[in-house]
């Protein structure tokens, strides 16, 4: 496999996003397949991130373990990426004096750059891409496209300054390009370009975990979005108000996170598809609301994303600690479906799976992601992104003008539906107890039946969900499963192919959605004989608890993480080999 | 001033023709959990009027309530009804406008639900001025948790959880509606049924967010301001050819209490409403997207 690894580092406010999405989406569309992961201070000014930026000939969803070429915007943030650094890396930075020793470092005079072919310093950020494209083989083809289309509405001007920084960075390193670099990783030894995938040229795109969040929700036909800035779900709701007119979509922003639920479920209540976006902090807030989802059985999609908590925590960094939370969320007991997609493109599908499950089983479907799935960029196939926004409603049948009961109990739980505003007849939703109706009732046995009723849906959504799979085993070879959920998938699976790669006996078991728990499923993995592991970013290990809980499964151990820093492969490989060695596998 | 006023039937493709109903068929059989005397029958019978001489369809409204008795009233009249959250009417019912702006959308409660769990959703529906009606039942008391202080309550009104006397003075709510500009700001009184029904239909008609703050007695648990208290105090704004275009005298109007309360249309305001500025809300259908819409959406991520 051919790759390379790069690290942007720069203050908050030099243009960091900028540099790796331009950079991953040359490398995509010279044949690359990229993973870009975000390390994003709390700030608007100063502080220190960085972009890890990984492009290889084959598919990739971690970073990778060495840096190779790091580009600090600002020579002192060099220091903390040190310990980073492959052998042979290279150092590009602004000034090279008073850097750490030893290094082979390469002068870029980011700042002259911008302002003699950019007219204005921040533009030291396209300089930077330039250098990069000359650093790793790529040619500076199709610029003006590229900041075109990323920059379409600052104007032609903006452009042009873009493009004339990037090309004059390109200059700067590729006058010297072989003697400073060596790692010309994307060029074959004759010095043509590489490709990843023989030459040919799919159609990819590069796109986060929130983008993909929005789209396929946009793709499954959703009408109304709402939400209340909070990281790291306040780029879905932008992106939904970004492209609001062409997708023929209400967008939202509420006054709070209480509102934007309670609107969410208004506008779902009167029959639009609807989806409410918020984290951590602001998912508690919206609890009584979810509750209220459950009682009136309303159909609605709600995205949650985690970070470190409690409270405030690490606004801007990764956990998968709320879990259980999600599962247990809202007040008295109703049937939800918790969907923990990995990347970008599990995350397109879990959007359509959640308004299939909502609307079908007329139920809350919960997506839960976490701050390092949904700010990452991933390469997705063009192919793998379809609209399907058919509607899954039951509807009922023949009715006399004014005889709709709203919560007609039946043997699946699931009562036909029809919105408001209907001819003849009309809807009643309460969150109090009700009757079939929908008036208020304190009857004993009219709230045996609703409960009985609210929770006969749970074995519909249950098997209507795929079961969980278990990847790359075969059969009767792994003694030790390594189970995990959400984003930790791409971490997971290549410390396990490594693992197996030197004969030792283990697999990884995904879990796309983890309530209903898919015990069935889970306990016909688990059989007899292996061992099961859990490796989730949370303290207490919340996925072990739920093995244990739904399966009577208990874990040998669980390799965690919960700094706010997304696992590495070679953190998880370590820890599953200690795990693999305690249980003698 | 932009007269608001506009056939709501133009836009209601289920009743074209105008019919004006009788106040019965708006009669529903859920069985009613008010105390005998409550204000809110009052309240009931002019609701019921003003839909019937409005020309509306039962299954054209869509009342959204909150926690109260004055949020029961929707089961107690025909019509759609989402009985939410407390506090959580106004947000509920802006859902419901947008997504579908062809039905009545009224939001109903009392001044607990309205004024405090609901007062961050009061304050923004003032200023978004989403077009529907918000009936707040004020008897400045909270009853169907038997009596503690609102934030309605005068100052010093001893209630179960003010046994020495408020501390606080009372919250004005029509003040702060006039001082956001609110599309529509009336006050009615449950004793007056007719008037009430006027000014509710003057409220529905208005293209925007019309408040209209309706005066009640509680028998079981505010023992001041009765039914008589209030009798004695209000007055028709009519009577005294108040502009209600004008906003200076709007807001003193507003705060006006004690021995002369007014009754009538306070405040109406020039705002275009949300959905106005906002465009042809409805779009374009689903099935209607644009075939090539996820290419163009993939436009600047390729």
């Amino acid at each position: 496999m051919s790759e390379v690894n790069l690290v942007i580092a720069g203050r908050a406010g030099q243009g960091l996003q900028v540099i790796s999405r331009t950079l991953g989406r040359m490398l995509v569309r010279t044949g690359h397949h990229v993973f870009i992961s975000q390390d994003v201070m709390s700030r608007i000014r100063g502080g220190h991130s960085f972009a890890r930026v990984r492009a290889s000939t084959k598919p990739v969803a971690a970073d990778g373990d060495k840096t190779q070429v790091l580009v600090a915007l600002d020579p002192s943030l060099v220091a903390r990426h040190v310990p980073d650094l492959a052998e042979d890396a290279v150092v590009v930075t602004e000034a090279t004096d008073d850097l750490p020793e030893g290094l082979n470092a390469v002068r870029l005079p980011l700042a002259d750059l911008a302002r003699e072919h950019g007219e204005d310093p921040v533009m030291a950020n396209a300089a930077a891409v330039g250098a990069v494209l000359a650093l790793v083989g790529l040619e500076p083809d199709g610029l003006d496209e590229m900041f075109g289309s990323q920059f379409a509405h600052k104007g032609s001007d903006v452009v042009k300054r873009n493009v004339a920084a990037a090309e004059a960075g390109f200059r700067a390193i590729s006058e010297d390009r072989v003697r400073c670099c060596p790692h010309q990783l994307l060029r074959t030894e004759d010095g043509r370009q590489k490709t990843g995938d023989a030459g040919r040229k799919p159609d990819r795109v590069l796109i986060s975990g929130a983008e993909a969040l929005a789209l396929g929700a946009i793709a499954a036909g959703v009408r109304v979005v709402t939400g209340y800035p909070m990281s790291p779900a306040t780029p879905i709701v932008e992106y939904c108000f970004r492209h609001a007119r062409q997708a023929g979509l209400i967008v939202e922003q509420t006054e709070d996170e209480v509102s934007a639920a309670n609107l969410a479920i208004g506008a779902a209540f009167a029959g639009a598809r609807a989806m409410v976006c918020t984290a951590g902090g602001g998912f508690c807030l919206m609890n009584e609301a979810l509750s209220l989802d459950g009682m009136t059985e309303v159909p609605l999609v709600w995205c949650v994303g985690m970070r470190p908590g409690p409270a405030t925590g690490m606004a801007t960094r990764t956990a998968q600690a709320d879990v259980l939370f999600s599962i247990y969320a809202g007040h008295g007991e109703f049937p939800r479906a918790v969907l923990t997609p990995a990347d970008a493109s599990q995350s397109f599908r879990a959007a359509r799976d959640a308004f299939r499950i909502a609307e079908r089983y007329q139920t809350p479907a919960i997506i839960l992601f976490d701050q390092f799935m949904a700010d990452a960029l991933w390469t997705v196939d063009r192919d793998e992104l379809t609209m399907d926004g058919r509607r899954e409603r039951r509807e009922p049948e023949e009715l006399k003008p004014y005889s709709y009961r709203r919560y007609e109990a039946t043997a699946s739980g699931v009562s036909p539906l029809l919105f408001p505003g209907t001819p003849e007849q009309l809807v009643y939703a309460d969150s109090d107890e009700h009757t079939e109706e929908g008036h208020i009732t304190e009857s004993r046995a009219m709230r045996i039946l609703m409960v009985n009723k609210r929770d006969s849906k749970l074995a519909g959504i249950r098997q209507d969900l795929e079961a969980a799979k278990v990847e790359d085993m075969a059969e009767g070879e792994a003694e030790v499963l390594a189970f995990c959920f959400g984003s930790a998938r791409g971490v997971v699976a290549e410390a396990v192919t490594r693992l197996r790669g030197e004969g030792r006996k283990v697999a990884m078991v995904h879990l796309k959605h983890v309530w209903p728990f898919p015990a069935d499923a889970v306990s016909g993995l688990v059989g007899d004989g292996r061992k099961v592991v859990t490796v989730e970013q949370n303290y207490s290990g919340q996925l072990a608890q739920l093995l244990l809980q739904e399966c009577g499964l208990r874990a040998a151990g669980t390799v965690r993480r919960y700094d706010g820093r997304p696992f590495t492969v070679a953190e998880v490989e370590a820890g599953l080999r200690e795990l693999m060695g305690a249980t003698s596998g | 001033m932009a007269d608001n006023r506009r056939d709501l039937t133009e836009s209601l493709p289920v009743n074209s023709d105008r019919v004006v109903l009788v106040p019965k068929a708006f009669e529903s059989s859920d069985p009613i959990a008010w105390c005998p005397g409550c204000g809110n029958f009052g309240i009931r019978e002019a609701v019921k009027l003003a839909l019937s001489e409005l020309g509306l369809k039962p299954e054209q409204t869509c009342f959204v309530s909150g926690i109260g008795q004055a949020a029961k009233a929707p089961h107690y009249i025909n019509c759609n009804l989402f009985n939410g959250l407390h506090g959580r009417t106004l947000p509920v019912a802006t859902g419901v406008k947008l997504a579908n702006p062809r039905l009545a959308v009224f939001a109903e409660g009392g001044d607990g639900d309205g004024y405090a769990e609901g007062g961050n959703h009061f304050l923004h529906a003032l200023r978004r001025n989403i077009d529907m009606t918000y009936l707040v039942h004020d008897n400045q008391i909270y009853g169907l948790t038997k009596g503690q202080t609102s934030p309605t309550s005068e100052g010093g009104m001893k209630t179960r959880t003010t046994p020495c006397g408020a501390i606080e003075p009372a919250f004005r709510p029509l003040a702060l509606a006039v001082m956001m500009d609110a599309g529509f700001v009336a006050r009615g009184f449950c004793a007056r049924p007719r008037q009430l029904a006027d000014v509710v239909k003057l409220a529905v008609e208005h293209r925007g967010f019309s408040l209209v703050e309706i005066l009640q007695n509680c028998v079981s648990f505010n023992h001041v301001n009765t039914a008589k208290w209030y009798s004695h105090r209000v007055y028709d704004l009519t009577e005294e050819r108040h502009d209600p275009a004008d906003r200076d005298k709007a807001y003193h109007k507003a705060l006006e209490w004690g021995d002369r309360i007014p009754l009538g249309v306070i405040y109406k305001s020039g705002r275009k409403s949300y959905d106005e500025l906002v465009g042809d809300m409805t779009g374009p259908r689903v099935s209607d997207r644009v075939p090539g819409l996820l290419d163009v959406l993939l436009a600047g991520l390729r």
